[in-house]
């Protein structure tokens, strides 16, 4: 089963870039002052969803 | 355009770079992507009172609260107190970080240095490898800023970094994940900055509550994001607020996220680029703070710039004499706190607690690791294997000093 890649609900982001600074794939990059996922680049590591002080981010499993 | 100087991030360790460069008679530009300098505030903003010598902001406008000091509770509730002469190091000041950023900026300007904001680094300018400034975008404009020096200040998530070749990615052992409320109504008459220590209440981190006030306080917490879970942040530091009976009828007047590296740091120069401040992983893994590391490292970094600028040499031997300076400064005490940090994950509750009951009643003589280690020891000889490689290292630094 292919794991859901990383997806930001842009509502809940409050831009703290935690999720930018740690992922192994540099897939997540500020976008109009919210974080967005490049999902071609996303390997659904969940490093980003575990760390994201608000819960903003879903998939993986999460 | 062209520059000498082109500084990516207006925080502060970008504009004190800005600032000292410029006074050396550099032509420097700063971008910034934010629409507003120091917005928004993403810092438990206590400073060390070791800034007042380093005329680096004027008036007391930035100055939120003068602390007498700093208390730390252990999971079970005890404190230990330290006075602001043994405290002072890193709680002197809780300051208003909107206005502090602010201020810092405004010296760099005065010095010389142009400012744009709602501007964004997209990449780095090269010609055969060379690093020749920065691809910028503002608004849908598209444009190139030609600089002998590109200064990566763009924070802990540094992109800047990256594009230089620097391994910038952070493990999330290594990272901490932040919430912080600036709350109103609350009863903090103290003027102390707590810090709340237990791994129910921050794994791998603490709750701070620093006052601002009477009635207003900064109350965040920072959890090791090896150790969180997705929104874990939030949730203990709502958790900390409803049990707090100083904090409980509080309202927010302001909620934000943030990120903090407690990583060792990383190289710093190449052949014309300069990292400095997060992005340099220049914050003290301890604490998480890194707000006198930026402006000491931003200081060295604008005069070994300005010295380069003079003699045009912007090669990465020239340009180590930043790296140099600023681990003798401050580099070594940051190698030998990832160390502590290395050995504190390592120890539960019980530790802790016992650990603050042999300290609750010591009368610290100076702050630092190595009479913090020999007063445990005394109380504890078992501690010794633990803490063995740190008393070690501990001398080491002294030895340098």
């Amino acid at each position: 089963m292919v794991k859901p890649k990383a997806k930001i609900d842009e509502k809940q982001c409050l831009a703290c870039c935690g999720c930018i600074s740690v992922c192994p794939k540099d897939a997540i990059y500020w976008f109009g002052g919210k974080a967005s996922v490049n999902p071609n680049r996303c390997i659904s590591c969940t490093i980003c969803v575990k760390i994201c002080p608000v819960g903003a981010i879903s998939g993986g499993g999460y | 355009m062209k520059y000498d100087v082109v500084v990516v991030g207006a925080g502060p360790a970008g504009c004190v770079t800005a600032r000292f460069a410029a006074e050396s008679g550099a032509k420097v530009l700063i971008i910034e992507r934010r629409q507003e300098v120091g917005v928004p505030v993403l810092c438990g903003e206590g400073i060390s009172r070791k800034i007042d010598s380093w005329d680096m902001l004027e008036g007391d406008r930035w100055i939120a609260g003068r602390m007498d000091g700093a208390r730390i509770y252990s999971p079970d509730g005890t404190m230990v107190k330290l006075s602001a002469d043994m405290a002072g190091n890193e709680t002197g000041y809780v300051v208003y970080r909107d206005i502090f950023d602010q201020e810092l900026a405004r010296r760099a300007v005065k010095a010389g240095a142009e400012l744009m904001l709602n501007t964004m680094a997209t990449g780095l300018l090269k010609e055969k490898n060379k690093i020749k400034g920065v691809k910028a975008k503002r608004f849908d404009e598209e444009f190139d800023i030609y600089a002998n020096i590109v200064v990566g200040a763009d924070g802990v998530e540094s992109k800047v970094g990256q594009w230089a070749g620097i391994d910038t990615c952070l493990k999330s052992k290594d990272l901490e994940t932040c919430a912080q409320y600036t709350l109103t109504n609350v009863d903090c008459k103290d003027a102390y900055c707590d810090f709340y220590l237990g791994k129910d209440i921050a794994p791998g981190g603490y709750i701070w509550v620093f006052p601002k006030g009477k009635d207003v306080a900064n109350v965040g917490i920072g959890i090791l994001a090896s150790l969180s879970k997705p929104g874990l942040a939030k949730k203990l530091l709502d958790k900390f607020i409803a049990n707090d009976p100083r904090l409980k009828k509080g309202e927010p007047i302001r909620f934000l996220a943030g990120a903090v590296p407690v990583a060792n740091p990383v190289e710093t120069v190449r052949d014309n680029f300069i990292l400095v401040g997060d992005s340099a992983r220049q914050v003290d893994p301890i604490t998480g703070g890194g707000l006198t590391c930026c402006l000491e490292g931003g200081k060295i970094a604008g005069e070994v710039i300005g010295e380069a600028v003079k003699q045009k040499d912007f090669s990465k031997e020239r340009l180590s004499e930043y790296e140099t300076k600023w681990k003798e400064a401050f580099g070594k005490k940051l190698k030998r706190n990832y160390m502590v940090k290395e050995i504190m994950l390592d120890m539960d509750d019980k530790t802790f607690n016992m650990l603050a009951d042999s300290l609750k009643n010591y009368k610290f003589e100076e702050l630092s690791t190595l009479s913090l280690v020999t007063a445990l020891v005394k109380k504890h000889p078992t501690l010794l294997i633990k803490l063995k490689p740190l008393l070690k290292v501990s001398k080491e630094t002294k030895r340098y000093k």
